[in-house]
């Protein structure tokens, strides 16, 4: 890789996007306090949160303008995203939006109608994680409350619809996982073949990553906020606990990890955008980053607060549980370490 | 947000063609056996070509001896720089430091002539500031120096003053009041270095890189090289501390790394990008091709993922980040080519030669130079978390009558 390149690292949010920071940061302390998030457990999902979502525009913005949307780009639904996973909120805000434009992408005029619904969020759609094999199901994020889900087969991008979600399976995210019995759908659209296809899928896959990334971020922070605060009103032997160093210097590795990960998962939403061709590991790298920040974060927070921090009853507990939850559904971490090795590798042939 | 390549104007994509050539004049072989050698972080023959062109400080105004650079062209030249070799260039920005405050604090008539010789190349500045018993905790100073008329008698020692041997000035803190607090009695003082009393003894590290411990015995220095008023050392500091922590950078639009921690990681980019092109030369036991080998291709992608982070960690969280995964991945990455890491610079079949084998002794300093990763997570603990400080018995000692 070049080392030298004269690029702009410029991380500087536009007035616009601090905006839209601003007014979800708003909207989910306002209507996703921790309580719902346990209200809706096992199954992750709560109808009201997601109606107040629509009326929000959150359904909408990411859409491009020809299919009623507002055009915004992955570097403002990154930022939604990392205010999604700050809140925990039981929505199924990434799987959603990323279908819902990967549909609008391939602009077929069969899915005019789904396109309308996904829009006013009356169907949820949401994205199969692997290409279909017959004779195995598969697990699908948010497949316990999407009628339609978009996967891969062979050389085709299929939309496969349902009348009826297949049911919730229980699990350590509480997030609507369903086993999809894809041999059973018979109601399927091929919206794309071929290159098309590939391009559409793997497009969606890497806004997935993204926005998870993002929301792993949001999430990570609010548990290390959590223990900064039981640390600083904590005594042992005399003293604030926080005043230990192996205390704080845990917590300032949480921290370290948090910034970093954050400005990795806009830089990827940014090249998503405008530079959609260059650094295509970048989104990997941001969920691999993401994800181990998360697990490492919220299991030290978590554990700063002692046996407390163990305990159901604490909030912290539920964003222990997410950050795997959360994390391996957008891709398997160690998995997508080879790709990332293979773009090193080919950056010096 | 703009992480797009820099558009150019004719003239910067000129100026950036005119320095490409002068550097692969000046930079030639022997510059780079010499640091090898050394270890110094100088070269007089390159800062005097530099120099002499207001290429040193290009961002200074022509007047002083710069070449009134905009960011983008002096982002063009710390590149440029980084292109031939970053180690040479240590001493630029060592002396980048107290030169603002020199600056700032010290009579034009004095400090006009210092700065121009800096800029001209043929004078650098090195850091006084730790000293043999205390480490990081540099507001501990010791080193004594004690005003009669317009004279200061200094008396003490300093531990890690990197390039004192070959520096004109060290940019001293100094004890002026033992009976204050230990942050309101110290005080500045620019030291010429050739001065009667100074004493510079050789540390070698194992990284290659020279340091020295600097012996002051009843050395006089005129009260015109004091920097900044007597007993307001810790104000005067904070500009070059703040600066060396990456706390209030400049981002200039973009056009600065985010933190100290990017130049670190340009060592370890170095090694993946040595390791990636001997994978695609080197086979397997079974023949196969290293480039296919799961095991490679796993290992720089999680040495990527490091890297990524260490770049892209702002302020001195990305200080002490770039430091671990250095750290981390110098080894990592020595364990994954095998033997062949060990191989030094100028060895038979040594990779890029030696940039493995280097890596993991350059990391290791990194984690110490510059105040250590501890006293950054010090620094992050109260400015980033916002978390009380430790009562620690040192933290407000008066240093008067303590005996060591």
């Amino acid at each position: 890789m070049d080392l030298v390149e004269l690029r702009r690292n410029d991380y500087t949010l536009e007035e616009v996007s601090q905006e839209v920071l601003v007014a979800f940061g708003d909207f989910f302390s306002d209507q996703c306090p921790t309580s719902l998030v346990r209200a809706s457990q096992p199954l992750g999902f709560d109808q009201g949160l997601w109606d107040r979502l629509v009326e929000m525009g959150t359904t909408t913005m990411g859409l491009p303008e020809s299919a009623g949307g507002d055009g915004a780009g992955m570097v403002e639904l990154a930022l939604v995203a990392e205010e999604f996973g700050r809140a925990i909120a039981p929505a199924p805000y990434i799987e959603h939006i990323v279908t819902s434009r990967a549909l609008a992408a391939a602009d077929n005029p069969a899915l005019v109608e789904i396109l309308a619904g996904a829009a006013d969020g009356s169907r949820i759609v949401a994205l199969a994680s692997a290409p279909i094999t017959p004779g195995a199901k598969q697990l699908v994020p948010a497949g316990a409350i999407a009628k339609d889900v978009l996967a891969f087969v062979g050389e085709d991008l299929v939309l496969f619809s349902v009348d009826t979600p297949f049911p919730h399976v229980a699990n350590q995210g509480s997030t609507p996982l369903a086993w999809w019995d894809f041999d059973s759908v018979s109601q399927r659209t091929v919206i794309a073949t071929g290159d098309e296809a590939l391009r559409i899928y793997t497009r969606a896959h890497d806004e997935r990553m993204v926005l998870t990334a993002a929301a792993l971020v949001g999430m990570t922070e609010y548990a290390l906020g959590l223990t900064v605060e039981f640390t600083k009103t904590r005594e042992t032997m005399g003293v604030l606990i926080a005043t230990l160093q192996g205390v704080a210097f845990p917590l300032t590795d949480i921290a370290t990890n948090i910034a970093g990960a954050r400005n990795i998962a806009r830089k990827a939403a940014w090249y998503l955008d405008f530079s959609p061709d260059e650094r295509p590991e970048l989104p990997a790298i941001a969920l691999v980053y993401a994800s181990q920040t998360a697990t490492h974060g919220t299991q030290q927070a978590a554990h700063l607060q002692g046996g407390l921090g163990f305990t159901v009853e604490n909030d912290i507990s539920m964003y222990f549980l997410r950050a795997k939850g959360w994390g391996s559904i957008a891709g398997d971490p160690n998995a997508l370490l080879a790709t990332i090795g293979d773009q090193v590798l080919a950056s010096v042939k | 947000m703009d992480f797009g390549l820099v558009e150019l104007s004719a003239e910067d994509r000129a100026l950036q063609s005119e320095i490409r050539a002068f550097l692969a004049e000046i930079f030639t072989p022997d510059v780079f056996q010499h640091e090898h050698e050394t270890g110094s972080g100088f070269n007089p023959k390159v800062y005097e070509a530099l120099g002499a062109r207001g290429w040193l400080y290009p961002e200074l105004p022509v007047e002083q001896g710069g070449a009134g650079f905009t960011p983008v062209q002096k982002r063009i030249m710390e590149l440029e720089l980084i292109r031939q070799d970053a180690r040479v260039m240590m001493m630029q920005g060592t002396s980048s430091l107290p030169m603002a405050a020199v600056r700032k604090y010290m009579d034009p008539a004095v400090a006009d002539p210092i700065l121009k010789e800096c800029a001209a190349g043929r004078a650098v500045m090195c850091l006084g500031y730790s000293e043999p018993d205390g480490g990081s905790d540099i507001a501990n100073a010791k080193v004594r120096a004690v005003q009669d008329g317009d004279m200061w008698t200094i008396n003490g020692s300093k531990m890690w003053t990197t390039g004192a041997h070959i520096s004109t000035y060290t940019f001293l803190i100094t004890r002026t009041d033992p009976e204050a607090p230990k942050h309101k009695g110290i005080t500045m003082i620019l030291v010429p270095l050739k001065s009667e009393g100074v004493t510079i003894q050789a540390i070698r590290t194992f990284s290659g890189e020279r340091t020295n411990i600097v012996y002051y015995e009843d050395v006089q220095v005129h009260d015109s090289m004091r920097v900044g008023g007597v007993n307001n050392g810790w104000t005067v500091l904070h500009g070059p501390l703040d600066e060396e922590h990456s706390i209030g950078l400049d981002m200039n639009g973009g056009l600065t790394d985010v933190s100290v921690g990017t130049g670190m990681c340009r060592v370890l980019g170095a090694s993946m990008n040595e390791v990636a092109s001997w994978a695609h030369k080197a086979t397997g036991s079974k023949g196969q091709l290293l480039a296919d080998d799961i095991r490679v291709r796993e290992s720089l992608g999680a040495a990527m993922v490091d890297y990524e982070a260490g770049i892209s960690t702002p302020g001195p969280m990305g200080r002490v980040k770039a430091s671990d995964v250095l750290v981390k991945n110098a080894a990592a990455l020595q364990d994954l080519v095998g033997t062949v890491g060990l191989l030094p610079m100028n060895t038979e079949g040594s990779i890029g030669n030696g940039d493995i084998e280097y890596a993991h002794r350059f990391a290791q300093g990194t984690a110490t130079y510059g105040g250590t990763v501890e006293v950054f997570r010090t620094i992050i603990a109260q400015h980033v978390l916002g978390l009380p400080k430790a009562q620690l018995p040192g933290a407000k000692v008066f240093l008067a009558g303590k005996k060591k």
